[in-house]
């Protein structure tokens, strides 16, 4: 406890110093804090923002082989679809059906390709509550089959105003050609990252267009009560569901992405009749996860390296530390201190510095996630997709704050441990005969 | 009895000149005029773009066609940034190829021809007797020719136009025009086939206008130039051949 004491009054004797590298090593933890905390929310964020504009957190598409061995997207019967849901006890709160259809927007001279998603705007209460409507109401869309919304920058390129009737060029989910018209009923900002690319239209008039029946449709979207049950719910879904119709297997040899596995089983493996494939939001999200790893490791990178150049701080800072008591501890010594205490007194000092720059890193790190976290960003900002409604959010995992602070109290003991390691073999009479 | 013979005699030359003549033969004749299953074709075409408020894009292609083994090559000449680019069909199979990521992409044959108003089954064999029953048919004047208008409705659902109509010469079997409907009875496309070029037996349209009906002011003319009915190497009609080409 002495000793502790002692280090602490050191602190304060030389107190510029002490706070400069305190700020050093608070600077440090203080970048890695602000980008663990980002990662950390990044994948909670993006992946809410994709299960909204997905409609869903797993997805059953059904893929069937024409007569000409042509792979078309196609849900013709969901009846066994529900029954797995039902049997499995699948916690969903919303189900949704949608068709989709790439198609040619035409208007008054003007094109422009959209990604037209068929949705029933009657149940898709809580897709209608993530997207924000600049003009137009989702009633007069329920109205109008023709209705269509397209984000505001569409509508502004296209020259478009509510009314208007625009042409739409595609193809029919064989593959034909077909035109039909749609009636602009409502513009909604641009809430996502495709925002620009993505119309959304009445489920019947779009499978109008694809030639598709009304009871049909492409994707079976499944939103559940809970996101980290996505892989529980699916795995028994997946399973329940091989035992009614053929599926498309989710695992393959090499351990690739389930999607891609299964996207490969369709172009490589001979298969015909109707297959069914099953998708998770995970599955999609495993490559964004890949890119907070790529942060995460950019982030340990940063930390090293500017811990690095602490490090010469550090041993710097107490190598004249050892310069400007040599005689003190030659005094220490000479009264009966012994080597092991004087090493720990050296260290007890790189120690406390490390503890107070941690702290005031966190505390800095914490006031400015704060602050960030009270601004409202706004959707019409290319970064929506990373944010929470608009508002920026940080999670930090405990774990990683204590390894940070491992990370940087290892590393400024061993800075220090030198300085300390040669103030500790002084001999006394040597010390106390220094000029310094 | 004079009198009833007369009748019987107008009423035979009415029936003979209102016979119907046999269409599903006449699509099989407009498919062989521009199919070369004995031979290997191949040709440089020259596709020009014009569409309101951008500058007009020229496009220049060399085509292979090995009409026999349903083969099909495509190389894009022109222009300097799009040069390497192709198209391969194999069977059923269309491949692109881009030289700058050097991979190749499942492509169709209802794709358009890079920028211009032309699919890439325009320039390849026509099927017509294979994918369409002639529906009603009438007679009719274009130009100066004299032209049966036959409405054709696709036999199945994976072509590209459920519904054509086609002007065809009287006196030859060569198409003049071609109106292209869409599933919802919208006229989306014209074609106009001015020129005609004998290669080897065959008749191949030199010349051909395609205009957009959907975005007015939307057309591309195409130009053949260098037809050739020489062999072909196999090695052509091949993924390797289109990215050596490019090297």
């Amino acid at each position: 406890m002495r000793d502790v004491k002692i280090a602490l009054r050191n602190l304060t004797r030389q107190k510029k110093r002490t706070i400069l590298l305190a700020a050093a090593i608070a600077f440090g933890i203080y970048i890695i804090t602000m980008i663990n905390g980002f990662t950390g929310s990044f994948i909670e964020n993006v992946s809410e923002n994709f299960s909204n504009m997905l409609a869903g957190h797993i997805f059953v598409e059904g893929v069937e082989k024409s007569e000409t061995g042509r792979t078309l997207n196609i849900v013709r019967n969901d009846e066994e679809l529900m029954l797995a849901i039902e049997e499995t006890n699948t916690p969903w709160k919303y189900i949704t059906k949608r068709s989709d259809l790439g198609g040619t927007l035409i208007f008054a001279g003007e094109s422009m390709r959209q990604s037209i998603t068929g949705a029933n705007w009657e149940i898709e209460e809580y897709f209608k509550q993530r997207i924000i409507l600049k003009e137009g109401t989702f009633e007069q869309m329920q109205e109008e089959k023709q209705g269509i919304i397209l984000s505001e920058k569409v509508a502004e390129k296209l020259n478009v105003e509510i009314g208007d009737r625009l042409l739409v060029k595609c193809r029919t989910y064989t593959g034909q050609q077909n035109v039909g018209e749609f009636v602009l009923t409502a513009v909604l900002i641009d809430a996502s990252m495709f925002g620009g690319t993505t119309a959304y239209a009445n489920i019947s008039y779009v499978n109008e267009l694809l030639n598709l029946q009304p009871e049909e449709y492409m994707t079976l979207g499944i939103y559940l009560e809970d996101m980290d049950l996505i892989d529980q719910a699916a795995a028994a879904l997946y399973a329940n569901l091989q035992t009614k119709v053929s599926m498309f297997e989710r695992q393959s040899d090499d351990d690739e992405n389930p999607i891609i596995a299964m996207l490969e089983q369709q172009d490589e493996e001979e298969w015909e009749g109707l297959r069914f494939q099953l998708m998770t939001l995970n599955d999609i999200m495993k490559e964004v996860q890949q890119i907070v790893n790529v942060l995460n490791t950019a982030a340990l990178i940063i930390l090293l390296v500017l811990f690095g150049i602490i490090m010469v701080g550090v041993t710097n800072t107490f190598r004249m530390v050892l310069m400007e008591r040599t005689k003190e501890i030659g005094t220490m010594r000479a009264v009966g201190m012994q080597r092991g205490i004087v090493r720990k007194l050296f260290l007890y000092e790189a120690f406390f510095i490390s503890v107070i720059g941690v702290v005031s890193g966190l505390i800095l790190a914490g006031l400015t996630m704060f602050i960030l976290m009270q601004i409202y960003w706004g959707v019409e900002t290319p970064a929506f997709m990373l944010m929470k409604n608009g508002y920026m959010t940080f999670i930090l995992s405990p774990l990683q704050v204590l390894a940070n602070f491992a990370i940087v109290s290892g590393l400024t003991l061993v800075a220090a441990f030198f300085p300390s390691n040669k103030a500790a073999k002084l001999q006394p009479a040597d010390a106390l005969r220094s000029t310094n | 009895m004079k009198r009833f013979l007369l009748i019987l005699m107008i009423l035979s030359v009415g029936t003979l000149s209102f016979a119907e003549p046999d269409f599903k033969l006449m699509l099989e004749e407009i498919d062989q005029l521009g199919s070369f299953d004995d031979t290997d074709f191949s040709c440089v075409y020259t596709f020009v773009s014009e569409k309101p408020g951008e500058e007009t894009e020229v496009t220049q292609a060399r085509m292979f066609r090995r009409d026999a083994s349903g083969q099909f090559v495509m190389l894009i000449l022109k222009p300097e940034y799009q040069k390497g680019q192709g198209y391969l069909k194999v069977d059923d199979n269309v491949w692109f190829y881009d030289p700058e990521s050097r991979k190749f992409t499942h492509s169709s044959m209802k794709e358009n021809v890079q920028n211009s108003e032309a699919k890439n089954s325009d320039m390849d064999g026509l099927s017509l007797s294979e994918d369409y029953d002639v529906n009603s048919w009438e007679q009719g004047k274009l130009g100066n020719f004299d032209v049966y208008i036959l409405n054709l409705v696709s036999k199945n659902d994976e072509v590209s136009y459920p519904k054509i109509k086609l002007w065809v010469r009287t006196d030859r079997t060569i198409v003049l025009k071609e109106e292209d409907y869409s599933l919802s009875d919208r006229l989306m496309r014209t074609s106009y086939y001015p020129k005609y070029v004998q290669v080897g037996e065959k008749f191949v349209p030199s010349q051909i206008l395609i205009v957009d009906n959907l975005q007015e002011g939307e057309k591309t003319q195409l130009t053949m130039k260098n037809p050739s009915t020489a062999s072909l190497p196999d090695s052509v009609f091949s993924k390797a051949y289109i990215e050596r080409v490019n090297n």
